[in-house]
């Protein structure tokens, strides 16, 4: 399964991208579960976000949502981080 | 007035050293460093109190409201503890002294600077006209590289020390965090496209406009960067953005070079970062360094104020273009001003940037 994280907005306006495959990992069970809650979490639609505040879309598979700083949830915010290596 | 120097070194505290460098000094051992540094951290007094009542005097009608408010901040502070709940563990309060974290501190200062150039120049009482408490929070989640305002309050994370600093080290990043909330008391700028572009440019030009306003810096004299002492030592750049020439404000390996057009000819079309919010922001940014330094002076002054009239003047539509914004410029200069140097300069800064003002 290839989880993909992109990363837009922000204060400094700069991009990020990041994106983990699983097949053959030996954590891929943890990865896929983390990746489904925050696809879970993430449905109806693209949020107001804030400004300055980071975008995020995350695509798990076939399946992409939308979230934005700072009204992650739990999953995303812990997904992001793992992917982007960085703070969300 | 400042209090006669005893040394060499008093003066440049007043005018040029950093906050951040500040912060290091006042923590000093050597109260040679330390206690210059921390006085005017704490920002003199009698120096303030004087540009309140020359500025009064010279702001008719604009302090004068039906109802008192209140001339002075009430600002508090808050510590994520490197968590995201908002607001977190209050840690500082108006008036109190200042506490052992610098980034605490420096968020104090900056807040403060902010209600002093908007009460002080503009006769407004904080950001929403009534004196509204300002709120903000420091150390938000781990190495977390950014800054934002999220409708209620400022959140400002400490960066990964890899890319960025603590967002808290440039007053201007303070000071545009502040205005995003301006902003949305006032004309409410649609956070998209042109008019998300204007929301982003408002913010720097009175992030920068405070930071000016904080160390008694003429247009000419003001380095009109955002963001200056927060890239880390490693990267190759000056800072965020350049005011006076977007585009080249960083050019690294890792963060990539400033994608920011400094006219229309290079605006750019993207539907990321809100349709480039924080990338075709140099263009009114540009016009509006252009006009400053055009005017000469003080930039809050007349520059500042023709763009504080427009943003509060309650004309400006909430999905304003760079044109409609740059028309009701030119409308409030001649308001303000008359036909003269102002309006003047107001079309000509437009005009080299390429957006129309008829």
């Amino acid at each position: 399964m290839r989880i993909q994280v992109s990363r837009t907005g922000g204060f400094a306006g700069i991009a990020r991208h990041g994106e983990v495959e699983t097949a053959g990992r030996p954590d891929a069970a943890d990865w896929e579960a983390l990746a489904e809650a925050a696809v879970a979490g993430g449905r109806g639609g693209p949020p107001a976000g804030v400004p300055d505040g980071f975008r995020y879309r995350i695509t798990v598979g076939d399946l992409a949502v939308d979230c934005a700083d700072p009204r992650l949830t739990e999953a995303q915010r812990t997904l992001i981080s793992r992917v982007l290596k960085e703070g969300a | 007035m400042q209090p006669r120097p005893k040394n060499g070194l008093q003066p440049v505290f007043c005018t040029i050293v950093p906050p951040h460098v500040l912060d290091k000094l006042s923590q000093a051992d050597d109260p040679r460093l330390a206690d210059p540094a921390r006085r005017t951290l704490e920002a003199d007094g009698a120096r303030r109190h004087h540009r309140r009542v020359t500025a009064l005097a010279r702001t008719p009608g604009a302090a004068r409201t039906s109802a008192p408010v209140p001339a002075k901040p009430h600002r508090t502070l808050y510590d994520c503890r490197h968590g995201t709940d908002l607001p977190g563990v209050k840690v500082r309060d108006e008036g109190d002294e200042a506490t052992q974290d610098a980034s605490v501190n420096r968020a104090y200062a900056g807040l403060g600077a902010t209600f002093d150039l908007l009460l002080t120049e503009y006769g407004r009482s904080s950001i929403d006209g009534k004196g509204l408490p300002l709120i903000g929070s420091v150390h938000y989640d781990e190495k977390y590289n950014n800054a934002f305002f999220d409708g209620e309050q400022m959140v400002f994370g400490d960066g990964d020390g890899e890319i960025f600093l603590d967002f808290t080290v440039a007053i201007d990043v303070i000071a545009h965090e502040l205005a995003h909330g301006l902003t949305q008391y006032t004309a409410n700028l649609a956070y998209e496209g042109q008019s998300g572009a204007l929301n982003e440019s408002v913010s720097d030009v009175f992030g920068s406009l405070v930071k000016q306003y904080s160390l008694g810096q003429s247009a000419d004299q003001g380095d009109w960067l955002i963001g200056a002492g927060l890239l880390a030592p490693r990267v190759s750049g000056v800072a965020l953005r350049s005011m006076k020439a977007p585009g080249t404000a960083y050019d690294d390996d890792v963060l990539g070079k400033d994608p920011q057009p400094a006219s229309m000819d290079d605006y750019v079309e993207t539907d990321e970062d809100n349709g480039g919010v924080h990338i075709n922001s140099g263009i009114p940014n540009r016009a509006f360094y252009l006009l400053a330094t055009a005017l000469g002076g003080n930039a809050w002054e007349r520059a500042g104020q023709i763009w504080f009239d427009v943003l509060t003047g309650g004309e400006l539509a909430q999905d304003a273009s760079f044109t409609d914004f740059a028309k009701l410029t030119v409308a409030a200069a001649r308001h303000r001003f008359g036909e003269g140097d102002e309006a003047e300069a107001v079309l000509k800064a437009w005009s080299e940037v390429g957006v129309p003002t008829r």
